[in-house]
């Protein structure tokens, strides 16, 4: 799978490389500023790009703001936000536009080199990863009123899942269930979210939108 | 000036005006056909009412107006005298002769000069002097001097104690001149009224026009009755003559009561502005002598301003104000003992009536003063709290450039430690189990400082509330406190001061109870309203809330486990 990295702390953009590169992927650039991320990602064409959310020039949400550039121009190239903010609504705005293919994970997972390969995979497959501290968070928080409150508790639970990136099968031994049930679970969930006239893929982006923006 | 508020002036004006009074009754009553009363009691009544009327109205305006009080007087003697230019006056023939025709021109003086003491602009004093020339000079002195009446079939006329050398001819060319001129006079006084009364402000129109109108019309009747003579050269007694006197003393009535009808209004003023003083009693709310003040003066849009030590103009809250108008308003300012107090912002030509400004000086300077020193209170208090409000702002600027730097620096180094580790952990051979082991703690350890150091950067200062605001900020704060359950929230964004004390108010209201939040916000009225639905709120637990809120100028209340936060959010 072919990477670029976007991020201005040199130690951290090498290593990530390293570490990466040791575990079978391919680095096709590095960057360390937002402007120069977009022609880097049109000249190698990366299946994924890993992009640090703050980043010269503004030191702001730069980085973010390249990563929805990226994916508005290039739906097909899938972006790792990595963030060291908890709000979800960070997340939310990755997925907005272009409800496949983005991941958004905290910085201090990096050194957790199966997690981000697990969810560079998966965003290359099209799938979304959300960072499970945030999911965690969500699930947490209690709410005066939400588009969530249609569905149950259990429910709910299956949704977070999703919205870190788990597949069905990888959800139902988490919950002790079988594939099937998480299934059906998955496609309940759908049904009351109105989410059946998407394909499936973009179903499970929408959904995890949907519950990113549950406030 | 000083001279004529001689208090025994007065009474030397009455003294004149009865012994004039009685002259004038005496000569009538000899030989009624020769005078321009005629035989009936009621026009010699009517004259004498007119000049009585005159004199009293400028007897109750003597303070108010001492030049124009004087030439009230002199216009209701000069009145009486123009009937002493008959045989019958015995030894007040002669300053009749003089003065018969310069009641007029006195009166013109009087209107001129009005109730407010205006000095006479450069065609006021040109037709004053014509007047005064035309009257007492040209068919007073001039024709005196060569008027001798026996010459003229004049057989029982007293003595002309200032005929020089008799000239008929040129009498009769001095008459005819005078009375062209008296004609010529009384139009232009007519125009000049007019002009002033349509370019005064409607305060000083009310003022004046009272005065000026009769003037003009008795001026204007005798200005006729000079064209009305001008073929034979002289004023007499004719039909036309007498009628146009009485019409002329119903005119001079009428200037008395237009003084009184000014006097009334003055007084009807400081009796507005004492009842405020009473009803404001000893101390004023703020804003209490305003709205009195908009009361008394019929105008809903004044304001006050007040001068503080420093020079500077503060309005009744204390808030720095420009003195300067805006629009269609005019500032006048008010001084005392020749210093600037106060100002008052009103629609033009409010104060423009002369009494009303000392009036309210003199009757209202207490409660005004009182008033002053409260704004004074206010705005050093309203200093205090903008001082309170630039440390809270300075603060929160340094915990949001802190929270950067943790950011961009502490967290990132950290991260590629951890990096670097879990790079030095691959390198190692099979059997360096013990280092690798040893390196996983201190992998695990740095991981455990980045989110220690998320969490510390993150209290400092939430990076959201700077880029997306006080909605976003709670929302997001909900997911690091589920405790947390923002409402009805609005997404627009304010001050930033407003949105951090905002901020704070629900950090600081989790932090003193175990319950859920609940917030509640709206803006409006310029004001950001935030109710924070907590158990067991007290006053006291609040102060750190409180002070946060009061340095941008917003409240706090507690009701019922209920904390209400009202911030101003739009100046």
């Amino acid at each position: 799978m072919r990477l670029v990295i976007a991020d201005d702390e040199a130690l951290l953009r090498e290593g990530l490389a390293r570490v990466l590169e040791d575990s079978g992927f391919e680095i096709v650039g590095l960057c360390g500023d937002a402007e120069a991320l977009l022609p880097m990602v049109e000249a190698r064409r990366p299946d994924v790009a890993i992009v640090d959310i703050r980043m010269p020039p503004g030191h702001g949400d730069d980085g973010l703001v390249a990563a929805q550039e990226i994916r508005r121009r290039h739906p097909e190239v899938g972006v790792l936000v990595l963030s060291h903010y908890l709000d979800s609504r960070y997340a939310a705005r990755l997925l907005e536009e272009v409800p496949a293919g983005a991941g958004y994970l905290l910085k201090d997972r990096v050194s957790e080199v199966a997690v981000v390969a697990d969810a560079l995979r998966r965003i290359a497959d099209g799938d979304c990863v959300i960072d499970p501290t945030i999911v965690s968070r969500l699930v947490a928080r209690k709410r005066a009123r939400g588009p969530l409150d249609v569905l149950t508790k259990r429910e709910r639970d299956v949704l977070a899942l999703v919205a870190e990136g788990r597949s069905n099968g990888a959800i139902g031994e988490q919950l002790f269930l079988s594939r099937k049930t998480v299934d059906s679970y998955v496609s309940q969930i759908f049904a009351k979210l109105d989410l059946h006239e998407s394909p499936e893929q973009n179903r499970r982006v929408l959904a995890v939108l949907t519950f990113l923006r549950s406030g | 000036m000083s001279d004529l508020r001689a208090r025994w002036l007065p009474w030397v004006g009455v003294a004149a005006l009865v012994a004039v009074a009685a002259v004038s009754v005496a000569i009538v009553r000899r030989e009624p056909e020769l005078t321009l009363a005629g035989e009936h009691d009621a026009a010699l009544a009517a004259g004498l009412l007119a000049a009585v009327l005159l004199a009293t109205a400028a007897l109750a305006t003597w303070r108010a107006g001492a030049v124009f009080s004087v030439l009230l007087v002199g216009t209701a003697l000069a009145w009486l005298v123009s009937e002493w230019n008959t045989q019958a006056a015995g030894p007040a023939f002669t300053p009749g002769l003089v003065l018969y025709a310069a009641w007029p021109a006195l009166l013109a003086a009087a209107a001129l000069h009005g109730l407010d003491e205006q000095r006479p602009s450069r065609p006021a004093v040109v037709l004053l002097a014509v007047a005064f020339g035309s009257g007492i000079g040209v068919l007073g002195v001039a024709s005196a001097v060569v008027f001798d009446p026996a010459a003229q079939g004049c057989s029982e006329c007293p003595t002309n104690l200032l005929l020089l050398a008799s000239a008929p001819g040129l009498g009769s060319a001095l008459g005819h001149i005078g009375l062209a001129l008296t004609a010529a006079w009384a139009a232009a006084f007519a125009l000049l009224a007019l002009v002033r009364i349509v370019r005064a402000s409607p305060a000083r129109r009310r003022w004046s026009a009272p005065v000026l109108v009769p003037a003009v019309a008795a001026v204007l009747l005798w200005g006729f009755e000079a064209v009305h003579g001008l073929e034979r050269g002289f004023f007499s007694n004719d039909p036309t003559d007498r009628t146009l006197r009485l019409v002329q003393a119903a005119a001079l009535g009428l200037v008395a009561v237009g003084v009184a009808l000014a006097r009334l209004r003055a007084r009807r003023t400081r009796a507005a502005l004492a009842q405020l003083v009473l009803d404001i009693g000893a101390a004023p709310m703020p804003g209490e002598v305003r709205a009195w003040l908009a009361q008394s003066l019929g105008d809903p849009t004044v304001t006050l301003l007040y001068r503080l030590e420093d020079g500077e103009w503060v309005d009744a809250e204390g808030r720095e104000a420009a003195l300067a108008p805006a629009g269609d308003r005019e500032t006048t300012r008010v001084r005392i003992a020749g210093q600037d107090v106060f100002a008052v912002v009103h629609r033009p030509g409010l104060l423009d009536d002369p009494t009303l400004l000392s009036e309210l000086v003199t009757t209202a300077s207490l409660a005004l003063e009182h008033d002053r020193l409260h704004a004074a209170c206010r705005a050093s208090l309203e200093q205090l709290r903008a001082s309170r409000a630039r440390i809270v702002a300075e603060a929160d600027s340094q915990r949001r450039e802190l929270e950067h730097d943790l950011h961009d620096g502490a967290q990132q180094h950290l991260v590629a430690v951890a990096l670097s580790i879990r790079l030095a952990r691959r390198s190692l051979g099979p059997d360096d189990a013990q280092l690798e082991a040893r390196l996983a703690t201190a992998e695990a350890a740095v991981r455990a400082a980045v989110v220690a150091l998320r969490d510390v950067a993150h209290g400092l200062f939430p990076a959201v509330l700077a880029e997306e605001g006080l909605a976003a900020a709670l929302e997001e704060l909900s997911e690091q406190v589920p405790r947390l359950v923002p409402r009805a929230l609005p997404s627009g964004r304010f001050p930033s001061d407003v949105e951090s004390a905002a901020y704070f108010a629900t950090l600081e209201s989790l932090r003193l109870t175990r319950d859920d939040v609940t917030v509640d916000a709206v803006a409006e009225d310029g004001r950001l309203r935030m109710v924070i639905g907590a158990g067991n709120q007290t006053d006291s637990t609040m102060l750190q809330i409180q002070d946060r809120v009061g340095a941008v100028g917003g409240t706090t209340a507690v009701c019922e486990g209920q904390l209400t936060v009202e911030m101003p959010c739009a100046w």
